[in-house]
């Protein structure tokens, strides 16, 4: 029963980390555009936490990030971000398992691997509508990416904290 | 932990998917937003709707202090721009009254659109880097419909409803990569589609494509929407003509367009909730 409660309490705050980021993108980086792109901070609420839970869990989490953003936002498939966002977890999860230890440079490669899979799935789905535009759509992935890049630190140690928090005893 | 994941999770995960296949299927099949994505959007409309007014405040505060010169120099336009413009009118209406007087003699009855009109506030600008929308306060409870024209106070087309919730909705900038709208040039009267491309998006412009081989456009032409097949109000303007170009086969032309809105200094527009040609 404690570890029933310890799992809810654990992911209601990684729930609450990840609405204070949607609440911070809606509120502030909407209105910023950098090199012509806003800061885009959704990829990272699906891809960090899975460094620090791990794969499984780190997908289940990104699925429900990629349910809530089909929620909230535009998208070309009415599950867009339900789709590809699990894939986003698990590459973040077996990259903290496999390659580098959970923390700042993880949490880089893996919204760099966020943003190659968000992007490209973006891309794909417009040559799949015959507007094939790849060389701008890398551009904007670059560039989403390199603005989005320094949000990695305060968003990693949001979620480093609420891991700390929930893992006192492991 | 780990063992509630060991145990539950692919449950976790079926369900999940089923509950995304679900809402995929209800988005699909309705033509308002799903009864989930209805609720998003009504919990996240009040906290749009408060960081809109904070922004407009402090944006309020600081036009205020705004160097007065510029004011002083933008009034002078201003007012070489309106009595160019009163000249326009009084041409204008002498041509009005000999077409009526034409009229009359050819017994043509005068054709012109009733546009029943809802005005909206801009609650959120483009939310990602891949679309180009904005959602306004207003959604089925004001007889907002998906597909209904968004238009800013000078009659310049500004999108078309997307998605529409309780008292949001969704609307796609005509620079989004959706746009498909039929079009006709205003001097020459050639048809075409004005198309969102994606790599015009971020510059804020689109294509006017489908062009008649023989099709002379110049930059600056206005472009407007032909309102054939009736499924949208004709003579709303689209934008201008940017610069020409042929495609690779040299056969057919298209243009560039620049929408006449700045979607950025938007903050208030119309919906066109339905339309009618009246006699």
């Amino acid at each position: 029963m404690l570890a029933r409660n310890e799992t809810i309490f654990k992911w209601s705050l990684y729930a609450a980390a990840a609405a204070l980021c949607f609440l911070v993108q809606g509120c502030v980086l909407q209105a910023v555009s950098l090199w012509g792109v806003i800061p885009f901070l959704y990829p990272l609420v699906a891809a960090i936490p899975a460094t620090y839970e791990g794969s499984l869990a780190g997908s289940i989490f990104a699925l429900a990030v990629g349910v809530a953003c089909d929620l909230l936002l535009p998208a070309p498939l009415p599950c867009f971000y339900t789709l590809v966002f699990p894939f986003v977890g698990l590459c973040g999860g077996l990259l903290a398992q496999s390659l580098l230890r959970a923390g700042f440079l993880c949490s880089l490669c893996a919204a760099a691997a966020a943003f190659l899979l968000t992007d490209g799935f973006h891309c794909l789905l417009l040559w799949s509508a015959g507007k094939a535009a790849w060389g701008t759509g890398a551009s904007v992935m670059l560039r989403e990416f390199c603005v989005t890049a320094v949000l990695t630190v305060p968003v990693t140690f949001l979620f480093r904290a609420v891991y700390r928090k929930t893992h006192i005893y492991d | 932990m780990k063992r509630f994941f060991k145990d539950h999770g692919i449950w976790v995960l079926l369900a999940t998917a089923v509950i995304s296949v679900a809402l995929a299927a209800m988005s699909f099949f309705s033509t308002d937003a799903s009864p989930l994505v209805d609720l998003a959007g009504i919990i996240a409309s009040p906290f749009r709707s408060a960081y809109t007014q904070v922004a407009a405040w402090f944006n309020d505060k600081q036009n205020y202090y705004q160097d007065v010169t510029a004011l002083e120099e933008e009034n002078a336009a201003l007012h070489k721009q309106i009595a160019e413009m009163e000249a326009q009118i009084r041409q204008a209406q002498d041509t009005m009254e000999e077409n009526e007087r034409l009229r009359e003699k050819l017994n043509l009855p005068l054709e012109r659109y009733e546009l029943e009109l809802e005005l909206a506030n801009i609650t959120a600008h483009t939310v990602s880097n891949w679309t180009s929308s904005l959602t306004l306060d207003r959604g089925t409870d004001h007889g907002v419909a998906v597909d209904d024209c968004v238009i800013s106070s000078t009659n310049d087309l500004v999108g078309i409803v997307s998605e529409v919730g309780t008292n949001w909705c969704t609307v796609l900038t005509i620079v989004d990569t959706d746009t498909s709208l039929g079009a006709q040039v205003f001097r020459t009267k050639d048809l075409g589609v004005a198309v969102g491309d994606f790599s015009l998006m971020g510059e804020e412009r689109l294509l006017l494509d489908y062009l008649p081989a023989e099709s002379q456009l110049l930059a600056g032409d206005l472009v407007m929407t032909s309102g054939l097949g009736g499924y949208y109000p004709s003579d709303l303007v689209i934008g201008t003509v940017a610069e020409v170009q042929r495609d690779d086969s040299g056969t057919a032309s298209y243009a560039v367009l620049e929408p006449r809105v700045d979607f950025s200094e938007l903050s208030q527009v119309f919906i066109i909730k339905s339309f009618d040609i009246v006699s």
